[in-house]
């Protein structure tokens, strides 16, 4: 489904990415993993097209993102849950949700998937109105998560959501991954929380340093050594 | 030296001072529209000094860089927590306020028959020391100078120091700085009173300079000028704003022809400059550059000149 | 105690007007993240296309605003097309420099253009004030004030019932956000501009009218006046700029009509100050944190 090959980005002198090559299954649940600084959330926004990459392709079914602006990338099916959730804090749960499905004009459906969002996130479902900059990080997560699903994305991205949440609301939220995906949506995850994700990932993949440095499955590696080259990269897990 | 050039280059070393004091507080990450407030304090506090209590120019001018620089500790405090556009505008109602003061200040003593001092919206004339005591306009223009050029050593050296570091830390992230140990209050009361006391010399200067000063000079135009000179000489070295100051004043005033036009050419130019280089022309990347050069090129020259007569190493 | 009570008067229907310039100063700044030094000057070329139309053909109050909105819009999007739109997002400073540069350039291509020190603009009404028990009502101003508020209501009713409303509040809460949704960031901020621009021209016309005259240094006046309002009442707030203005408003006039006019503009200052060092989300803005363009 999404196709990445050999992107390169940059700030300023730095290369942040350096030739990342990677795809991404259709219908699957992909993990990235990597220690802090590893590139995730910049690749994470290059994909969104917040970032330019000096280098590289990026195809959805086909279709060249690169260079296309994030309305764009929006409107060919990317979603991104950012880092660090970014609601819109003074509008309420309900708006927030509705400028989700901003490009879309077909007011039923979109009335009925508000509702399927309230379904699936029922602590949502209680705080229609409130402003969702008073809500707790975990409910900002999920509104954030629901948001995105409102455009009805082809591949939902996903940067961090169990940062700063307690154990309980992470399990909750990779539930609901889990459960977004038996329903069909393709799911591209980047973690630090390494023990949660490879408990739901079909494929996973370590980011060092801008590369890519294992590509498989959960299992192939002992998860022991997964967690400390996810935490602390590959020299350190080696010495 | 014909009296238009001394004029000119007299005004480009006054208001150069309000530029640096400009520069020093965007160094640690804050802009004031106000500067303008501490070269009117410095101003009326030395052409007072002179002028109502028969101080020597010297003297005056310690007084009204003392003065303005006490007031620019005073402003710094209650405006610490203030960051960005509030400190900015903060700064811009304190310079108003004092304008404003200013209008309402009278302070007026009989000398030899004559009232001499600030006289609200009219203004303080007749700061006359400068002709009172012989100092022909030339030596005036190299006062100013000797005094920029001590502001500027001392920059530089600021510059190079642990505290011009510190100041650049906190331009940068305070929070960051603040982790390192530095303290951040404290060190950016310290800039603002440094920059205060530079506007105050300017003033001081400058109320000798044109013997008249009123609050109508003092006003947000200055203060933004002040500002936008280190933006458009880059902020990467103390000799931006110097830069800015000469491009405007400079530049501009000599070319006669377009006077009528000349905030019409100035103001678009800064606004396309600022497209291209939004930290000016010296700004720290080519001030990063031209230190690499110029170490370039005295390693080069000494390696030459230490060629021994033989070939050996 | 009349006194105050017909000052107070003036003071909202003066301040209405305050409360829709900062209304389009907010709108900037909460999009932008950025001041826009240049509105006032902005509202200045539109209030000269105004007493052209006045001065030379004549026209009528309606038309007469029309052409102020106009040249607002146009002058508007001029400084967003060169001062905002070309700059990197850490570039907040150079931003407003820009701006204030384009205010010179605006002040000085206004005063080449008609030289004089003041020009005329029809008046918005020319009956006799309506009297009130003892209290004195100057139509105009009642004109001013209906006009305001209808306008501020309207610019309420397209932020919170429009889509193009939702996408403006989208990305004054988060830009990045904003981008994410899918929302063209880019297109929203320049009409944003231009709506702020048009809510100005609005604003500056009715001033005008109540003056009926137009100055160079109206620009400056205008800039003032909003950006005061709207720090008081709030910066990136809506209600917060109409209340900042009609608290604005009425603490001049009183001022004024107490002290004179170098205290109504000392006392409007030391207000502003006060709230920056006491409480500077202002009355009903948000903290600060959030909302700060990044530094230098």
């Amino acid at each position: 489904m999404l196709d990445i090959s050999d992107l390169v980005t940059a700030y300023g002198k730095i290369d942040a990415l350096k030739g990342v090559s990677l795809q991404v299954e259709t219908g699957k649940i992909t993990c990235l993993l990597g220690p802090n600084g590893a590139g995730k959330t910049t690749l994470m926004m290059t994909i969104a097209g917040l970032l330019h990459p000096r280098r590289g392709s990026i195809r959805l079914a086909g279709t060249e993102l690169v260079g296309l602006s994030p309305a764009r990338i929006v409107a060919h099916g990317i979603a991104l849950v950012p880092e660090n959730r970014l609601v819109f804090p003074q509008m309420s749960v309900r708006e927030n949700l509705l400028a989700g499905a901003y490009q879309r004009n077909d007011k039923v459906s979109i009335d009925a998937d508000l509702k399927r969002m309230y379904a699936l996130f029922p602590r949502l479902n209680e705080r229609t109105e409130q402003l969702a900059g008073t809500l707790s990080g975990g409910e900002q997560q999920m509104l954030a998560v629901a948001r995105a699903l409102m455009s009805r994305p082809r591949v939902l991205l996903m940067d961090e959501p169990s940062l700063g949440l307690a154990p309980l609301v992470v399990t909750e939220i990779f539930n609901i991954v889990r459960d977004l995906n038996r329903d069909g949506t393709t799911i591209f995850l980047v973690e630090q929380n390494a023990h949660m994700a490879l408990q739901v990932a079909h494929r996973f993949l370590l980011m060092e340093q801008g590369r890519i440095t294992f590509r498989g499955m959960p299992g192939q590696l002992a998860e022991d050594e997964v967690i400390q080259r996810a935490y602390l990269g590959t020299r350190r897990a080696a010495g | 030296m014909d009296d238009y050039l001394i004029g000119v280059l007299s005004n480009i070393g006054v208001i150069s001072f309000v530029a640096l004091s400009a520069y020093l507080l965007l160094l640690t990450g804050e802009i004031s529209f106000g500067q303008q407030a501490f070269f009117a304090i410095g101003a009326y506090a030395a052409g007072i000094a002179t002028a109502l209590w028969g101080w020597s120019l010297a003297a005056a001018l310690v007084w009204g860089a003392a003065v303005s620089g006490g007031a620019a500790l005073l402003v710094g405090v209650p405006t610490l927590r203030l960051h960005g556009l509030y400190f900015a505008i903060a700064t811009l109602a304190f310079a108003e306020m004092v304008r404003i003061l200013f209008e309402l200040f009278r302070y007026q003593i009989s000398i030899d028959g004559e009232l001499i001092g600030p006289n609200g919206t009219d203004g303080f004339r007749n700061i006359r020391y400068i002709f009172d005591h012989n100092i022909d306009a030339f030596q005036f223009l190299l006062l100013i100078y000797s005094l920029l050029a001590a502001a500027m050593l001392g920059l530089l050296l600021l510059e190079r120091s642990r505290l011009g570091v510190i100041f650049r830390m906190i331009g940068q992230d305070e929070t960051l700085a603040e982790l390192q140990g530095i303290p951040v209050a404290r060190r950016k009361v310290l800039a603002a009173g440094i920059a205060g006391t530079l506007a105050g010399i300017g003033g001081g200067l400058y109320a000798h300079l044109t013997t008249y000063v009123e609050p109508r000079i003092f006003d947000i135009m200055l203060g933004v000028h002040s500002l936008a000179y280190g933006l458009i000489g880059g902020l990467g070295t103390a000799f931006g704003p110097l830069l800015g100051v000469l491009i405007d004043i400079g530049l501009l005033e000599s070319i006669r022809a377009l006077a009528g036009y000349r905030m019409i050419i100035f103001g678009g130019l800064v606004a396309l400059l600022l497209i291209v280089r939004p930290r000016g022309l010296l700004d720290e990347m080519v001030v990063h550059k031209i230190g690499r050069g110029w170490r370039r090129v005295s390693l080069w020259a000494r390696r030459s000149s230490l060629k021994p007569r033989g070939n050996s190493a | 105690m009349i006194d105050l009570v017909q000052n107070t008067l003036d003071g909202v229907m003066i301040g209405s007007s305050y409360g829709l310039l900062a209304l389009g100063f907010t709108l900037i700044f909460g999009v932008m993240r950025r001041l826009d030094l240049a509105y006032g000057p902005s509202i200045m070329i539109g209030g000269y296309f105004g007493t052209v139309l006045y001065l030379y053909y004549g026209a009528g109050p309606l038309a007469v605003a029309s052409a102020v909105v106009l040249g607002a819009v146009i002058a508007g999007i001029y400084v967003e097309r060169l001062c905002f739109a070309p700059m990197k997002a850490g570039a907040a400073i150079a931003s407003m420099v820009s701006s204030f540069a384009i205010w010179m350039q605006l002040e000085q291509a206004a005063i080449l253009v008609l030289p004089r020190h003041t020009y005329p603009f029809p008046p918005l009404a020319t009956v006799a004030p309506l009297e009130f028990g003892p209290f004195l009502v100057r139509v105009d101003h009642l004109i001013m004030l209906v006009c305001a508020l209808a306008l501020a209501a309207a610019v309420h009713l397209a932020l919170y019932h429009t889509r193009f409303g939702l996408a403006l509040r989208a990305i004054i809460g988060s830009p990045v956000a904003a981008h994410l949704v899918g929302i063209n960031v880019r297109t929203a901020v320049l009409l944003t501009f231009a709506g702020a621009s048009a809510v100005g021209g609005a604003a500056g016309f009715l001033v005008l009218a109540v003056d009926q005259q137009v100055t160079p240094m109206f620009g400056m006046w205008a800039t003032l006046k909003g950006l005061i309002a709207m720090m008081i009442g709030g910066l990136g707030s809506v209600p917060g700029a109409v209340v900042g203005g009609l608290l604005l408003g009425i603490v001049e006039v009183n001022s004024q009509w107490y002290f004179g006019p170098q205290i109504r503009d000392l006392v409007a200052y030391v207000v502003l100050f006060a709230f920056l060092v006491v409480r500077p989300r202002g009355l009903l803005g948000r903290a600060p944190e959030p909302a700060m363009p990044p530094k230098a």
